[in-house]
């Protein structure tokens, strides 16, 4: 009997190596989330104030503060639960992907119409998120037709209007992680958000996820289109060259998460680690920042094989990391249709 | 022996339902029996409808019109119960396109207001009016479409380009044909297509009424048919209910993903946020007839009726069997109690939007800008339904479900299959 026993065991695979949940939680909330808030909240004043000395499209500084921000927000796009879901904050910093064009829609009507919010910060809070955060700045820095349209005080006021914006709602979120958040996701219970261990830990795992989902099938999968029919014009951020750049900072802030969500597994964190490297070594060998290649059969081929990496590092996240923390994916924004 | 004891303890007091210790081939069963309840009511709904639309072409009078879009309002109430079968079956997912797609570009039909401007970067064909072009090009290809029929509708013009919001067929096709654009903006009031749409000779007003006549007909056929063929799938031995009852643990999953799905990304995300982050009355479900506040609610109580096994037919007649909330009952009271408690705020904040738009506070005036009360109504709506998720979420581990694979979501699919 007890030989049967050893039989059964020696075909089983091992046991995983179970997770230690709470010191997962503090560490990631401690190493990967707050840094990103911060930097993000930082880059956002900064943007914020460099705009309040010139919004003049083209001049250096304030492009280049536009994109500190963008990659810093981009650096924690997949953070999307708790504070950035407060007040809409996340969606009025970021609105993408926009498939009905709103933003274009929204950004003519209130230069033309000169909306009154313009000239205040708390009336434009109330403004559709399609004419706010950094989609929209991008139009003003970047597009031939908003460049033009209107009046330039109007269109530098709004500058400074979406500016200031996404300088608060950083500061918002960052204030909110460190007043309460990060103590509500380290220490569960009865009346927070989370009511165990393993429901704080399954919402960095679900973040981990979705943040992988968004940029496989969203960032790549838009552009990609169908075979038949690619969409090159849907490419994130095309209008500043930044599609690719996106693709590759979301993979680096979710290899980070991943690895400290895997930290009691290194044979998985070492896996995992392999097959991140393999997507980034994919992209940049890729040299197609807006994916222009996609309208080609040869150049949609290789954004596709960038897709199938990404796809293979969520593969092992599901089936591997999930159990090894014990827990399952849950529900995400991206389930509708 | 335990289970008996605690049967005959909990009969004693009036317990009944909880004491009947549930499976899940009996929670599976009701979840079908309701499938086919709810589709089969969409289907007599729709072949009223169907009628309606026939008499209003044959004499398109004010009154005949007014008749054609109750029995569309009608239609939608066992419609939208049903949407919580979407997101878990497969065999759902496939088809609900044809009858519910939505948001669409009205302009692929019919004329449309000068403010809507013409092709988009988006889509190339969002004004096309394919009721005034009875030749056109698509996609490089000549189209004859001299005649409207039911399969120019389904098989070249719907999905047109591959674009989704070429939506040539379904409720929404119909609902646009029957009211025409809502051009109230944020201000209250629906479509005002006049009857004389569909007047014959020198009454015909907004030009080709025959053809308009032969789209809204075919449309309308296509809807019947269509839910002909779903309902017959939630029979004995149809392939919906067979693909639930096959796994028993695949269809709990399934149930639970319905749920969840409709609950987060479908209605709370996609239906009611983002129309009121974007301020837009065009993001409104059911735009042209201004019906949102209804469609909400029916999808709502849709996921209330899978949980509990329950589902008020539309002749007021009760079905009801073994249900998810009897399982989770014997598993874990406590979550029973949080679901039930969460489905019944959702109804509760639903509930409050249909009472103000009925009581004359619009759902297009709720989603302008600066509209508190407006914006408190829905966000009541969109958290709560985000909150019920959450608890869904906690039934799945609840019923030592968490390491079955999830399909037909999204985010719980296994990403594997994407590249297999």
């Amino acid at each position: 009997m007890r030989r049967l026993v050893a039989l059964v065991l020696v075909v089983l695979p091992p046991l995983p190596v179970l997770a230690d949940v709470p010191s997962v939680v503090q560490d990631t909330v401690e190493e990967h989330i707050l840094p990103r808030v911060d930097a993000f909240a930082g880059a956002g004043a900064d943007l914020a104030a460099v705009a309040a000395s010139t919004c003049d499209p083209d001049d250096d500084g304030l492009r280049a503060a536009y994109t500190v921000a963008f990659d810093a927000w981009i650096d924690m796009s997949h953070l999307r639960f708790g504070p950035t879901e407060v007040a809409d904050r996340a969606f009025a910093i970021a609105f993408w992907p926009d498939s009905r064009g709103a933003t274009p829609k929204a950004l003519a009507a209130m230069i033309v119409n000169k909306d009154p919010a313009l000239a205040d910060p708390v009336a434009f809070r109330d403004v559709s998120v399609a004419a706010r955060g950094l989609y929209a700045l991008e139009y003003l820095l970047f597009d031939d037709g908003l460049r033009q349209l209107g009046q330039p005080e109007t269109r530098c006021a709004l500058t400074r209007a979406i500016t200031y914006d996404v300088a608060a709602n950083g500061a918002a979120i960052a204030a909110d992680w460190h007043d309460s958040y990060a103590a509500r996701l380290m220490e569960p219970g009865p009346d927070g958000p989370y009511q165990t261990d393993a429901e704080a830990v399954q919402e960095l795992f679900k973040a981990l996820g979705a943040g992988l989902q968004f940029t496989a099938d969203v960032r790549l999968g838009r552009p990609m289109g169908t075979f038949q029919r690619p969409r090159p014009n849907r490419a994130e951020a095309r209008g500043s060259g930044r599609s690719l750049r996106h693709v590759v900072l979301s993979l680096l802030a979710t290899q980070d998460l991943a690895l400290h969500l895997a930290a009691d597994d290194p044979e998985l964190a070492s896996r995992l680690s392999s097959a991140f490297e393999i997507a980034l070594a994919t992209a940049a060998r890729l040299d197609d920042p807006v994916f222009a290649g996609v309208a080609s059969p040869q150049g949609r081929i290789r954004v596709e094989a960038l897709q199938t990496e990404i796809n293979k590092i969520r593969q092992i996240v599901a089936t591997e990391l999930g159990p090894q923390l014990g827990v399952a994916a849950g529900f995400n924004a991206l389930d509708g249709d | 022996m335990k289970s008996v004891l605690l049967a005959t303890t909990l009969l004693g007091f009036g317990l009944s339902s909880a004491a009947m210790a549930a499976t899940k081939s009996d929670v599976l069963t009701t979840y079908a029996d309701i499938a086919e309840a709810t589709y089969a009511d969409s289907l007599a709904a729709a072949k009223v409808l169907q009628t309606a639309i026939d008499t209003l072409i044959a004499d398109p009078t004010d009154a005949n019109l007014q008749a054609a879009r109750e029995a569309w309002l009608a239609a939608r109430v066992p419609y939208q119960q049903s949407e919580v079968f979407r997101f878990g079956n497969a065999i759902v997912d496939d088809w609900e396109g044809k009858v519910n797609a939505w948001p669409l570009d009205e302009g692929l039909i019919d004329y449309v207001d000068s403010s809507y401007g013409g092709p988009s970067d988006e889509n190339d064909f969002a004004a096309l009016n394919v009721i005034a072009n009875p030749q056109f090009e698509l996609s490089g290809k000549a189209v004859d479409a001299r005649q409207i029929t039911p399969n120019l509708l389904a098989d070249t013009l719907h999905e047109a380009d591959g674009i989704e919001a070429n939506v040539a067929t379904g409720y929404h096709a119909i609902e646009f044909l029957l009211w025409g654009q809502d051009l109230n903006g944020h201000g209250a009031g629906a479509g005002e297509r006049p009857a004389s749409d569909y007047a014959q000779g020198d009454a015909c007003t907004g030009g080709n009424c025959e053809r308009r006549a032969e789209y809204l007909s075919a449309a309308a056929d296509l809807l019947v048919s269509d839910l002909e063929w779903m309902t017959a799938q939630w029979a004995k031995d149809g392939a919906g209910r067979s693909a639930v009852t096959a796994d028993e643990n695949q269809g709990i999953v399934a149930m639970l993903t319905g749920m969840g799905s409709l609950s987060y990304g479908e209605q709370a995300g996609e239906r009611m946020r983002l129309g009121l982050m974007l301020n837009d009355p065009e993001e409104e479900h059911d735009c042209f007839s201004d019906n949102t506040h209804n469609s909400h609610y029916y999808d709502g109580l849709g996921i209330r009726n899978v949980y509990l096994g329950s589902y008020t037919r539309t002749d007021g007649s009760e079905l009801k069997g073994a249900s998810l909330a009897d399982l989770v009952g014997d598993a874990d009271p406590e979550l029973d109690a949080e679901m039930q408690a969460k489905l019944d705020q959702t109804m509760d904040a639903l509930g409050a939007i249909k009472a103000e738009a009925d009581g004359g506070f619009a759902y297009d005036q709720m989603l302008e800008r600066g509209n508190e009360k407006g914006e408190a109504l829905i966000m009541g709506g969109v958290n709560a339904l985000v909150d019920q998720a959450k608890t869904i979420e906690r039934v799945v581990t609840g019923l030592g479900l968490d390491n079955i694979a999830f399909e037909g979501s999204d985010s719980l699919d296994n990403p594997g299959a994407v590249f297999q």
